[in-house]
């Protein structure tokens, strides 16, 4: 027989494009991942939109009893794939780096149209009387939907599908029944049922359909649907197409059955040539052609092209889109049925708009104060209209987005278009971040007085005032400060302070180069470990160093964690004792009980105070990447601060350190997120020294917990050249590692170039070697490690990465 | 700094009995003969080896304070005894190690205190009835040279105190003594790295007991009949009218080398060198781990860049006829 090629027997699963489909965003809490889940069930959709479409049909659900359920089904069903982060408020800063993904589980969006039609009507229903009419039958005789009294509210107690071919029921667990929108225990009127009938009739898998009620017992009904599935002819291969230009193919408004022969005839052949016209103009699509030719290997098998073959080739081919993340794209009309090659229309998702819209504090849409070009500089190119929208895309939109700290709630949320039915319009919600904050808080410390016992003079009210104007001009530049007492009453004793502003794309907003620039002054104090003894030498007296100074530098990125830091710092090093008291020596306890004072100077200019200015530069060129949460590749960090001359004494001097670390993976492993970490050799190795004017408080110091482990900061020396050697050895356990890790770090005989011989005075052995295990839980590691120099182990709990 | 006094007539020598005094002005004159009218004796040693009893011994007066049980000396000591125009010098020292470590605080400290004076001989005090030699013996004796330049063992006499002993049984006294000098001698020379032709450590036995067996001149006498003192003071004698040239302690000698001075002039060229070699090349490497990022773009960036970029890469739409 001539095949037929007749478009009034496609097979239509899904084409109408809502025109008011505003989908409605999942929501996410901050900090949460949600994957998004780009498959979700494709299959589901298809009758329950033809439903929808009838409009005007009340019908309830039991999955909507509640609100939340409720959310999660306009999420499910949005058809649109929605992304949002959260931020907590406030303080941007802290909030970020966690970040959150959120999908509403997009992916058939096409076949979720008149979603807002569809809410309203869940929303009436939710009102509806819950009470049903007793159905009034005489049980046990199916009675056939049309006779049913149109007045009477039915409630059904289960769906049967039967196949009328083989007359049995088919399986509970057959694709057929997700076309039923009926549910057990759902209510119905006798117009509903019809309407659920015309929707299986139309919706093209079947032939013919009836449907009847069974009455039972309880004043319930069972639904009986009867079908005979369509079937066309044996088709040997499969052919896809990319129809999103092209005008969707409309159900012929003639009716067959009343032309003549001859007109049939004429009708069919125009119908025929406008198909083979379509299938020429059609945009190849991205699918890969092994995909037809595993879905034509399988369909020469088939005897004949059923419903279910048709909508297996439409899950497979849907199921690359989605895999793939291309999450709107979607198999929309099956053509050339009855003959050796069948067509699969698909329409991919391409974007035909990209909005970026801010929203209020109520989510309404108004003015930014944000520049646009920052956002715009921040998308991905796969989102700009021309691309086929991609999750992934949207992810990293998202991700830079939110990278940039300056909102606190951002969507990227696809939406079909109203103008073309086949496009994709890609919408960004952001919800900026209050510009000016400022916080102040205070708290009362109880400090023991000169009894002992705390006293009224000894509560001390203490406390911080912050404040931060971020995105000045829009451009993202911010304004922080910070100023920190303990004792408000005498603040001059202890003060806090950082103020900072930061200047990014200093080289033009428009510049794919960029360039930040941060100009701060600050205050630290910390600890020397310098001044620290060695074993058996505890009795070290501290001594404190002071910084406080003004910082400018430029900031330049390469890759995500590359970076290119240089800028000039002027600073004021003051060296204090226990008391506050300015000191000028490192000092130490002798054996005898004497306070000796002569140790080796704690300035370079002596006085216990240093000006100093110098330049500094900082690369770091970091390759590595994330296997399953845990590093693989190598870093290499040079650093070099260079006098200038500027400050006390003239000092002149280039103290650089390099340090390269590789992560070596032993085994590969498959990536997921249920799989452990792969077998890891770490590598360390730290050389550093300094040429020329040396303070005591700028000397390399060994031993700690990122120079060498088992040992104090600084209980191995304080020297002007140092060489520290590191391997671990990673081995995965369950999701988490194990390692094991040997440790050497040496003064290179350099201890005595530093002024008064610190590691001397101290009695420090100027290098060591130690080795250990331990076991990494979270954040935690938790390792024991064996000092080789006194031949003893400790057991310590420490935060965060070594390397 | 120092305790130390105006220097007094040596009344000491008197009370020496007289083939001693006798030894001594011999020796002295052998001293005036060599034009030498000033001696200065630096004694170092651990801590309780009778460095003080040995100073005490030579002047012939109690100038140090001793006690059996203790160290007595905290601080450095200098004792001046003039004698018909010469002056000898005596400089006491506290010991040398504390706990088990050597002291260089204390060394420094010592150093600090001689600052412009010029040492002729280095008495190294140990006693004789010890028995090893041990690490800390190595550490001093490096810690001394360190202080002071190897050259101080160049000018150093090995005094062994308590010599007045009875060797363990089938060991002659002289034996004994020769193994044991010879240990510690060797010992020193190992560490300080002595060359060939280097003469000998001279090794001088002290007893400095007041229960030191005596001769029949009154003069104290050791085991094997030989009168200590006056050979002391003939090494001291034959060392400062030897060759090797006595230690100035000066400034700089005390402050070492400045490390902070070393290379200084060489550093905008450090500089220069890391911005061409080091920072340089990472800036380049990195823009090229920028660039290798681009093309190494996840699949579902090729495919969805796929149709604008290359067009030809999609397969061309088959047409079938029927």
């Amino acid at each position: 027989m001539v095949s037929m090629l007749n478009p009034g027997l496609d097979l239509r699963i899904c084409q109408r494009h809502a025109r008011n489909a505003h989908a409605s965003p999942a929501v996410a809490s901050h900090g949460n991942i949600n994957p998004l889940n780009p498959t979700s069930e494709t299959s589901l959709g298809m009758v329950q939109k033809t439903t929808a479409s009838k409009g005007g049909i009340k019908f309830s659900t039991p999955w909507r009893s509640s609100g939340l359920a409720a959310a999660g089904f306009m999420a499910g069903i949005s058809g649109v794939c929605a992304m949002q982060v959260f931020s907590g408020g406030g303080n941007g800063c802290g909030g970020w780096n966690g970040g959150g993904f959120s999908g509403g589980g997009g992916g058939d969006g096409g076949f979720w149209h008149d979603i807002l039609q569809h809410i309203l009507l869940f929303a009436n229903a939710e009102d509806v009387d819950r009470n049903y009419d007793s159905h009034g039958l005489k049980i046990g005789s199916p009675v056939s939907v049309t006779k049913l009294k149109t007045d009477k509210r039915y409630k059904i107690t289960g769906v049967d599908l039967r196949d009328a071919r083989s007359g049995t029921n088919i399986a509970p667990d057959d694709p057929f029944y997700e076309l039923v929108t009926m549910k057990p225990g759902g209510i119905f009127t006798a117009a509903q049922f019809q309407a659920e009938l015309d929707n299986l009739t139309n919706c093209g898998m079947f032939e013919r359909v009836t449907m009847d009620a069974l009455p039972q017992s309880d004043g319930t009904v069972r639904m009986q649907v009867t079908f005979a599935e369509s079937e066309w002819q044996h088709s040997e291969s499969v052919r896809c197409l990319n129809v999103s230009s092209l005008p969707q193919t409309k159900p012929p408004e003639v009716d067959i059955m009343s032309l003549t022969e001859v007109e049939r005839e004429t009708f069919m052949k125009q119908q025929e040539s406008d198909y083979k016209e379509r299938v020429e103009s059609a945009k190849p699509v991205i699918l890969p052609s092994e995909v037809e030719r595993e879905i034509s290997a399988w369909l020469k098998q088939e005897a004949r092209v059923t419903a279910r073959v048709l909508q297996r080739i439409r899950d497979q081919i849907q199921k690359w889109y989605h895999d793939q993340g291309f999450a709107c794209a979607q198999v929309v009309n099956f053509g050339n049925l009855n003959s050796n090659e069948i067509v699969c229309e698909i329409v991919e998702g391409e974007i035909t708009k990209l909005v970026v819209q801010f929203q209020d504090k109520m989510g309404l849409p108004c003015e930014g104060n944000t520049d646009m070009r920052i956002v715009e500089r921040e998308l991905p190119k796969q989102l700009q209209p021309g691309y086929i929208f991609n999750i992934e895309a949207g992810k990293k939109a998202l991700r830079t987005i939110n990278g940039l700290g300056l909102f606190s709630n951002i969507e990227v949320n696809p939406r079909p278009d109203e103008k073309d039915e086949s496009g994709i319009v890609v919408e960004i919600k952001l919800k900026e971040l209050d510009q000016k904050t400022a916080e102040v808080s205070t708290e009362w410390s109880i400090t023991p007085g000169s009894s002992g016992w705390p006293s009224l003079s000894s509560i001390q009210p203490g406390g911080s005032v912050t404040f931060e104007h971020r995105n000045i001009h829009g451009l993202n530049r911010s304004l922080f400060g910070n100023v920190t007492s303990s004792n408000l009453l005498n603040p001059q004793d202890d003060v806090g302070f950082k103020m900072e502003y930061v200047h990014p794309y200093l080289d033009g907003v428009d510049n794919p180069r960029n360039r930040v620039l941060k100009g701060s002054c600050f205050n630290s104090r910390k600890l020397s470990p310098v001044f620290t003894g060695g074993p058996g030498f505890d009795e070290v007296p501290t001594v404190w160093v002071d910084r406080a100074g003004l910082k400018a530098n430029i900031t330049e990125n390469f890759t995500r964690q590359s970076k290119f830091t240089y800028g000039l710092v002027f600073e004021e090093v003051t060296t204090r004792d226990e008391t506050s008291a300015i000191c000028t020596n490192g000092c130490r306890t002798l054996p005898s009980g004497a306070f000796s004072m002569d140790g080796p100077p704690t300035t370079l200019s002596g006085t216990g105070m240093d000006r100093v200015g110098f330049f500094q530069a900082n690369i770091t060129r970091d390759t590595t990447s994330f296997k399953n949460g845990t590093p693989v590749g190598a870093r290499y960090i040079f650093q070099v601060d260079q006098g200038l001359c500027v400050g006390s004494k003239h000092p002149l001097f280039n103290r650089h350190q390099f340090t390269a670390t590789h992560f070596v993976q032993l085994k590969k492993v498959e990536e997921g997120a249920k799989i452990g970490p792969p077998s890891v050799l770490v590598l360390h190795g730290r050389y550093g020294g300094c040429i020329g004017d040396l303070a005591a408080y700028d000397a390399f110091t060994l031993g700690g917990p990122y120079s060498v482990r088992g040992y104090n900061m600084g209980e191995l020396g304080a020297c002007r050249r140092i060489l520290e050697l590191a391997g671990e050895l990673r081995l995965p356990i369950l999701k988490t590692h194990t390692y094991g890790f040997v440790e050497y770090g040496t003064d290179l005989g350099s201890s005595k170039d530093v002024r008064g011989n610190p590691t001397e005075y101290f009695r420090r052995a100027g290098g060591g070697m130690s080795y250990g295990v331990g076991v990494k839980l979270g954040l935690i590691r938790a390792e024991y490690a064996q000092d080789c120099n006194t031949g003893s182990g400790a057991l310590f709990v420490r935060f965060g990465e070594r390397f | 700094m120092m305790a130390s006094s105006q220097p007094r007539e040596w009344t000491g020598l008197q009370q020496f009995p007289v083939a001693t005094q006798n030894a001594l002005h011999a020796l002295l004159e052998k001293l005036r003969k060599e034009d030498v009218n000033s001696l200065t004796v630096l004694v170092l040693g651990k801590g309780g080896v009778g460095k003080s009893s040995t100073v005490n011994s030579l002047v012939g007066e109690r100038v140090a304070a001793v006690s059996a049980f203790q160290s007595e000396t905290i601080r450095t000591v200098m004792c001046s005894r003039v004698r018909a125009g010469f002056t000898l010098n005596i400089i006491d020292t506290p010991g040398l190690v504390e706990g088990l470590f050597v002291n260089d605080h204390a060394l420094d400290t010592i150093r600090r205190s001689l600052l412009n004076k010029t040492i002729d001989v280095m008495i190294y005090v140990d006693r004789l009835d010890g028995y090893r030699v041990d690490n800390l013996d190595r550490q001093v004796v490096r810690a001394i040279a360190r202080s002071f330049g190897p050259q101080i063992w160049k000018i150093a006499v090995l005094g062994l105190t308590h010599a007045q002993l009875s060797p363990p049984d089938g060991i002659s006294y002289s034996d004994f003594v020769e193994r044991r000098s010879n240990a510690l001698i060797e010992m020193i020379q190992k560490e300080v790295v002595f060359k060939k032709g280097d003469p000998q450590i001279p090794i001088a036995l002290i007893e400095n007991s007041g229960r030191c067996s005596t001769n029949s001149g009154g003069e104290k006498v050791l085991p094997d009949g030989s009168v200590w003192l006056p050979k002391l003071v003939e090494h001291i004698v034959d060392i400062a009218t030897g060759s090797a040239e006595p230690i100035v302690i000066d400034k700089k000698l005390i402050d070492g080398p400045n490390p902070n001075k070393r290379g200084r002039v060489f550093v905008p060229l450090i500089f220069l060198f890391q911005y061409l070699f080091i920072m340089k090349p990472m800036v380049y490497l990195m823009k090229r781990d920028m660039e290798s990022e681009v093309r190494r773009r996840p699949s579902w960036e090729v495919l969805a860049g796929q149709k604008e970029e290359s067009p030809s890469a999609v397969e061309p739409v088959q047409t079938e006829e029927y």
